[in-house]
């Protein structure tokens, strides 16, 4: 269940497994400058700061450069976190458009990490048992 | 008339099984040809081999082909590009599968365009003999035919008058800065060879650029048919169903697999000749481009392929 943090506000958010940054923050209630969600525009270009992410298409070397692969560019509608990230957007800050979302989201965020803590308190128990 | 028709829009996409899912499941558009890494198709309206040739690597278009009337008019079109000041090679038959020999140059906008006379003939998929109205088997969307293609180009005036002069389109529609054209900028330009109201148009913005390519449908019923089978589908909706105030027509604006943007469009009136131009001033550009929201979103003008 990785988590999205906006640097500099420091909002974080919640994304469902293989969600990209993208559809996580617009589920999540928030907006920013976007295009074709599809990879081919490059709008929606943002600045990876921490964690890793992996794209989950083929992307045009003309929409990410061969440097931009490498210098924590993060094209958001394509980019599927593999940890929790810390991002910061170019130029903007995101708009929260729809505070209802926002608040379902972070209802999921809090139950996604009550369940963990209890499968860690779990184990744990099952461990000293043994 | 030499130039009859843009006869085909050569795209890439960055992935062929996405492509084909999208453009001949979701559009309905029929498979013809598939060969070294390229997909042809046509729309069940179409005669010729291919309207549509997707490449896979990459975004964006890597050519338009323009049908002459005759063999004869490649001649007189390569005189006229050469004349305009452009240079122009010529392509052997075959050089485009089922495509005849032609011309081919780039446009002062840096896109590839090619001219030929004939594609290898496959017919209507109603045929010509006491046709049906329309397939009774369509897929999906079940476009016709390929409508025409908005692209962008640094300056506008020069590309319509390349079009003028070279192919003897003419302008129907156009966003400018002055009512009188000697005195105006040109923001964007619409522009035919025929009674269909636009075959091409050209936006102000980056050289070699592609907006988006348009296939035909009939009316807004269809229109909206085809905006359910979006959602079906999840296809990204980029605008609409709305009209454009330019050209009346009715539309859906929305993106390929790869990002590329298409466009269903119907109606529109008819063009002449002789019909005078319709012009846009800038203030009114928003409700020019969509008649109901009065507002240009921000993706008009800065998303492209
Ligand atoms: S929105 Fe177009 S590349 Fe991401
Ligand atoms: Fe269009």
């Amino acid at each position: 269940m990785p988590t999205v943090t906006i640097h500099p506000s420091g909002e974080v958010i919640y994304l469902e497994p293989d969600e990209t940054v993208l559809s996580g923050l617009y589920k999540a209630g928030y907006a920013y400058t976007i295009g074709c969600r599809r990879g081919g525009c490059a709008i929606c270009k943002v600045d990876c700061h921490a964690g890793s992410f992996h794209y989950n298409r083929p992307v045009a070397d003309t929409v990410i450069t061969a440097e931009e692969a490498v210098d924590g560019t993060c094209l958001s509608c394509r980019a599927v976190p593999e940890n929790d990230i810390t991002i910061e957007l170019r130029g903007e800050n995101v708009r929260l458009v729809n505070p209802f979302l926002r608040q379902m989201n972070e209802k999921a965020r809090l139950r996604a990490e009550a369940t963990a803590a209890a499968e860690r308190t779990r184990r744990a128990g099952t461990t000293t048992k043994e | 008339m030499a130039v009859m028709r843009m006869g085909y829009v050569h795209a890439r996409v960055t992935d062929l099984a996405e492509a084909k899912q999208h453009y001949a499941n979701s559009l309905g558009l029929y498979e013809t040809l598939a060969e070294d890494g390229k997909v042809y198709y046509k729309g069940w309206d179409e005669w010729d081999h291919h309207s549509v040739v997707l490449e896979e690597g990459g975004v964006g278009v890597v050519k338009f082909g323009f049908k002459v009337e005759y063999e004869s008019d490649i001649d007189l079109i390569e005189k006229r590009a050469q004349d305009y000041g452009l240079s122009v090679e010529r392509m052997s038959k075959g050089e485009n599968p089922e495509v005849s020999d032609g011309i081919r140059f780039i446009s002062p906008s840096e896109h590839v365009f090619e001219v030929y006379h004939a594609q290898t003939v496959i017919g209507t998929e109603v045929g010509t003999h006491n046709p049906e109205a329309f397939p009774r088997h369509l897929v999906g969307v079940g476009v016709p035919a390929l409508d025409h293609a908005l692209i962008l180009a640094e300056d506008v005036r020069t590309m319509e008058n390349m079009f003028r002069t070279v192919f003897d389109f003419f302008p129907t529609e156009r966003v400018q800065t002055d009512l009188d054209d000697n005195d105006a900028h040109f923001i964007a330009t619409w522009m035919t060879c025929n009674n269909q109201i636009h075959q091409i148009a050209v936006l102000e913005g980056p050289q070699s650029k592609l907006h988006h390519f348009a296939f035909k449908l009939g009316d807004w019923t269809e229109v909206g048919r085809a905006a359910d089978l979006m959602s079906m589908d999840d296809i990204p909706i980029d605008i609409g169903p709305t009209r454009h105030g330019i050209t009346r027509g009715q539309t859906i604006y929305f993106f390929d697999p790869s990002g590329n943007r298409n466009e269903v469009f119907a109606g529109g009136y008819p063009a002449y000749r002789d019909r005078p131009v319709n012009k846009w001033t800038p203030d009114q550009i928003a409700k020019g481009i969509f008649y109901h929201a009065r507002e240009l979103n921000e993706r008009f003008t800065t998303v492209h392929t």
